[in-house]
């Protein structure tokens, strides 16, 4: 018997993890305006894969939003160019938020695992104590 | 008697619902990975009949959930999981326990003389 039950729920901890980090930054970053020359600030999605065997879950890479963006017309800002577009991020935050609560269900779930784990590591400990 | 048919069935039964915990640990980590398909793990039914022919070895076997999937292919059931869960924790104490008593049956033997 190996006690990596704790191990699997961490795994699943650490993607839930870098979902939040992700979603949070694109929401954080949805009014970033960029000048037409750049690309505009591109979304980050994370892509979860199954561990191999039973090893728990990993982030296996991240996709990237479109570079095209929104073009929205702001004579008045800084950044506009000739014509007085600026490039906003094309991210849906109803989506967004979606996925930010997902994601913290799932870090509650596996959060919850560890605990259960933990019971269960405690029984083993206490066979042939008394 | 440490060899007993009884100390033989409840190791196996440890190891079935240690690997059981593992496995929905590992299905519950796997809650949002697309294409994700949960794993039961199967040894009671097997244990049983183990026992009835007076060996009590038993090894578990792992199966692919059936249930329907949702939309990313992902067939992952929270609840059902999560119950697993508090339903394995309980079981895995209750085999440790019984276990201890098996023990202590052969420590009693040991003292007396």
């Amino acid at each position: 018997m190996t006690f990596d039950a704790i191990g699997i729920a961490g795994s699943g901890l650490t993607v839930h993890r870098k979902w939040l980090d992700a979603v949070s930054d694109n929401i954080a970053n949805i009014n970033t305006a960029k000048s037409t020359d750049g690309a505009a600030f591109q979304a980050r999605y994370v892509i979860a894969q199954e561990g191999e065997g039973v090893s728990g879950a990993y982030v296996a890479g991240t996709e990237y939003g479109s570079e095209a963006g929104r073009m929205v017309y702001e004579p008045d800002h800084p950044l506009a160019d000739a014509e007085g577009y600026v490039r906003y991020p094309d991210i849906d935050l109803g989506a967004q938020m979606g996925s930010l609560i997902m994601a913290q269900r799932g870090y509650q779930a596996n959060a919850a695992v560890v605990d259960r784990a933990k019971e269960t590591y405690q029984a083993a400990l206490q066979i042939g104590r008394n | 008697m440490l060899e007993s048919v009884t100390s033989t069935a409840l190791t196996s039964a440890l190891d079935g619902l240690s690997l059981r915990q593992r496995t929905i640990a590992n299905n519950i980590a796997n809650v949002n990975t697309p294409g994700y398909t949960a794993k039961r793990v199967l040894f009671e039914d097997a244990l049983a009949s183990s026992v009835r022919a007076g060996n009590g070895n038993v090894t578990a076997t792992t199966q692919r959930s059936l249930e329907p999937t949702r939309l990313d292919g992902n067939n992952v059931n929270l609840d059902t999981e999560t119950l697993s869960n508090v339903d394995t924790v309980l079981r895995y104490q209750f085999a440790a326990r019984a276990v201890e008593g098996t023990f202590s049956g052969v420590r009693t033997a040991m003292r007396t003389s």
